[in-house]
């Protein structure tokens, strides 16, 4: 049965007019198969156009529908949408790019003309193949997993909270917080941090739509946006949360003394434990790796002690499944390791601090905590501060993590009000002091805390040493002047690094890492928070180096996101541009289930039937141009339709 | 005697290279009107028979473009076009079709002194070689 075809011209005032000889164009089209009718317009895309189209589709009783005009980037919406208003399936409409990519760029109106007409042509053999598509929906669940209990997770927990979603909170550590656990005070309005975030960590435990698994790690994933299923692993706590007041009676007694990697190794405290005076939730755990019960003493100290039972040596393992639409993965960052940097001698030589553990020992709440000192207990009177200690320099970390002077600044501050007879010394290459606040900040603490700041020329010029028993370090000044001068403490600025976890996670979920080991955003400036594979999210640090401050906006960003994407009682809207398999024509090869970028194809061995996730799929082809069978339809990408397009081309 | 103006096919993908030759338009830079655009989402769409089908309906000469490597919107989609072109390329002198009239190029959407300087080159190389002579039924027709 011939289809009516309607061929409608878009004159574009004079952009394609002037170029494209239009009346050639339309005899030229009235002469190919099954079309109705030819028209010229001055603007399709103008109010006039739009009813100009409506009106030719219904009194034509057209069928399917070729506009040539402008780049369908430009508006094949528009023209879908007129053909849906006239009733004609938005899917049976082709586009033909004569401005773009033929008036606008051929010298002569004649070889225009010509190349118009074969792309017209192309477009009338490809519609005669398009078939009318609808969008699919897919049922999804508003509930939302959050890896990583820091300031970025605990802030999109919070706000997805109020949205009223369940959040699924997994924090590996037994407390919650992250590192801005660590912070005595925030750059740069120096503010109380413990102040600023035990609300937010009380309010985690209290939302009753916020279920936190501590000591817990995801274990796997399956299902797709909309529709995860996770399997989360909690280690055992030893002691059961819900009866421990935490009032620290336990680790009083217990007889064990290890080193607290909570402070990074600096304090010290007991195999049950309470990390910090603020711990959130504050309940004791065991570490049953030190744990003397565990050993052949079978020590019951703490149990003996506990008032309310809570201590209990049996407990184990769980497995925990949830079902979820969306992930956030706020798995936060490290600190560069040191050690890898010879020059500066960390781990070699005493009283060489990273700033991560001077916040640490400046920190009130953590047991070490309150005082610098030298390791032999006095006051320390030469301070060296040193930037970029590995970052910025090819040999470690080439990028520059855009917060570490600014804590460096802060731990400055800091120490002037500890010590204020000590000589604090700054040596930088460059400051990065950006934003409406940083400047200032700098500003007021050279002006204020008779810091000495020092210009150095390069990293490679910058060694220390241990001489007499003091520290000696050795650069090159900004003229190039080598010089040599001598401290008690040196704290280290090295840069932020991914999270251990990282790499595992990103198997896991099957998203990519860049080429930091960060993970990749889907796209850096218009989809930052969104992973390259739909339904999961990134937050924080965990994509990039970032101050308190942006991990928040992230947080914000990502939970906005998934409140506009993931809505109750709404169904999931799915393009109709994806691939579908012939049963029949399947030759069970599974070469597409291996190609598929997004794991959409599910071959199921029982029944011998492969099957496309439609929440899955993206609709780029793939799977289809490598079928050896021809059984797989890439949908308004047929093979029929892209060679018919081709004939027309070349007719 | 009139110039040989050959017909070159040029698969482009729905974004980085549909949009890199968007924007020579919109720069209103003039190139050879023997560039023959078609449209797909991805670079890995191309199946080997479009460009089989395109050499036996008349094409002179085919040029595939995709995203840059690694910036792929379906991530990996133009690895899988370009081991495929390799392929291709074997398969093409075994037909006796010169492997330089088939070409593969990377593009992204700003490039479009980049796509300009390539098809005007592409057009000239093929012209050189002359129009593509196959044995097949539509040529037999024509």
């Amino acid at each position: 049965m011939p289809e009516t075809i309607g061929v409608f011209i878009c004159e574009c005032v004079s952009n394609i007019k002037d170029s494209i000889d239009i009346d050639d164009l339309i005899s030229f089209a009235l002469n190919l198969e099954d079309v109705a009718i030819a028209k010229p317009f001055n603007v399709l895309c103008s109010d006039e156009g739009k009813e100009f189209i409506k009106n030719g589709i219904t009194e034509n009783k057209l069928k399917r529908l070729v506009i040539a005009a402008c780049s369908p980037k430009e508006h094949e919406a528009t023209f879908k949408k007129i053909a849906a208003e006239a009733g004609l399936n938005p899917f049976l409409l082709q586009i033909i790019n004569i401005r773009e990519q033929c008036a606008w760029t051929t010298s002569n109106k004649h070889l225009a003309t010509k190349k118009a007409e074969r792309m017209l042509s192309s477009g009338i053999k490809r519609v005669h193949f398009h078939e009318p598509l609808e969008a699919y929906e897919s049922d999804c669940n508003t509930d939302v997993l959050v890896i990583g209990a820091g300031i970025a997770g605990i802030s999109t927990a919070i706000s997805l909270a109020k949205k009223n979603r369940q959040v699924y909170l997994v924090e590996k550590q037994p407390v919650i917080g992250g590192k801005a656990a660590y912070y005595e005070k925030v750059f740069p309005s120096m503010e109380c941090c413990s102040c600023m975030i035990q609300p937010l960590l009380n309010e985690v435990l209290e939302n009753e739509n916020i279920h936190l698994f501590t000591c817990s790690k995801v274990e796997s994933v399956k299902g797709y946006f909309g529709n995860f299923n996770i399997r989360i692993k909690s280690f055992p706590r030893f002691v059961n949360p819900s009866t421990c007041i935490g009032c620290g009676r336990c680790s009083d007694v217990c007889p064990v003394i290890v080193k607290d990697e909570y402070s990074e190794g600096i304090g010290a405290r007991n195999a049950i434990y309470i990390p910090t005076l603020t711990a959130v939730p504050h309940k004791a755990s065991i570490d049953k790796k030190n744990c003397l019960h565990f050993s052949e003493q079978l020590c019951n100290a703490c149990v003996d002690t506990c008032h309310f039972g809570s201590i209990n040596f049996e407990d184990s393992e769980k497995i925990i499944e949830v079902n979820v639409g969306a992930v956030v993965i706020a798995t936060g960052f490290e600190l560069f390791d040191l050690k890898n940097a010879m020059q500066y001698g960390y781990g070699a030589i005493e009283n060489i601090f990273s700033s991560l553990e001077v916040e640490i020992l400046l920190n009130s709440t953590v047991p070490s905590g309150r005082i610098v000192l030298i390791k032999d207990g006095s006051q320390a009177k030469d301070i060296a501060l040193i930037h970029c200690a590995g970052s910025r320099d090819k040999k470690h970390i080439e990028y520059c993590s855009g917060i570490c002077c600014m804590n460096l600044l802060k731990i400055g501050h800091l120490l002037r009000k500890q010590l204020p007879h000590a000589c604090i010394s700054d040596f930088y290459i460059d400051l990065c002091l950006p934003g409406k606040e940083y400047q200032a900040f700098f500003n007021n603490i050279k002006e204020n805390d008779r810091i000495d700041f020092i210009r150095i020329k390069n990293h490679d010029s910058l060694v220390i040493s241990k001489e007499n028993n003091r520290i000696s370090l050795k650069y090159q000044d900004i003229v190039g002047e080598y010089r040599t001068a001598f401290f008690d403490i040196v704290i280290l600025a090295p840069a932020l690094k991914p999270s251990k976890d990282t790499l595992r996670l990103a198997r896991l979920f099957d998203i990519t890492l860049d080429r930091n080991g960060f993970f990749n955003e889907g796209y850096p400036i218009l989809s930052p928070v969104s992973a390259a594979r739909e339904g999961i999210y990134i937050a924080g640090c965990a994509r990039s180096p970032m101050a308190m401050a942006s991990a928040v906006v992230d947080a914000l960003a990502v939970s906005g996101r998934i409140s506009s994407t993931l809505i109750h009682g709404k169904k999931l809207k799915i393009e109709p541009l994806i691939a579908e398999i012939s049963n029949d024509l399947c030759s069970d090869c599974k070469i597409c289930t291996g190609l598929c970028p997004y794991g959409a194809i599910d071959y199921n061995s029982s029944t011998k039937t492969p099957s496309v996730n439609k929440v899955l799929c993206q609709g780029c082809g793939i799977c289809a141009s490598s079928c050896p069978s021809g059984a797989i339809i890439c949908r308004h990408y047929t093979d029929r339709q892209i060679n018919a397009e081709i004939t027309g081309l070349l007719g | 005697m009139d110039l040989f103006e050959p017909k070159i096919i040029g698969f482009l993908c729905n974004w980085c290279s549909y949009e890199g030759v968007d924007s020579a338009g919109r720069s209103q830079m003039t190139y050879p009107h023997n560039f023959l655009p078609v449209k797909v989402m991805c670079s890995g769409r191309i199946d080997t028979q479009f460009i089989l089908k395109a050499f036996s309906e008349g094409a002179d000469g085919v040029i595939v473009f995709g995203c840059h490597l690694g910036e792929c919107h379906y991530k990996d989609g133009n690895y899988h076009m370009m081991r495929r072109f390799a392929l291709l390329k074997k398969l093409l002198s075994e037909l006796a079709i010169k492997e330089e009239r088939i070409q593969l190029e990377w593009i992204s959407a700003n490039e479009k002194d980049k796509f300009v300087m390539i098809i005007s080159q592409m057009v000239e190389k093929i012209r050189g070689f002359g129009p593509l002579k196959i044995s097949t039924k539509s040529n037999q027709h024509r």
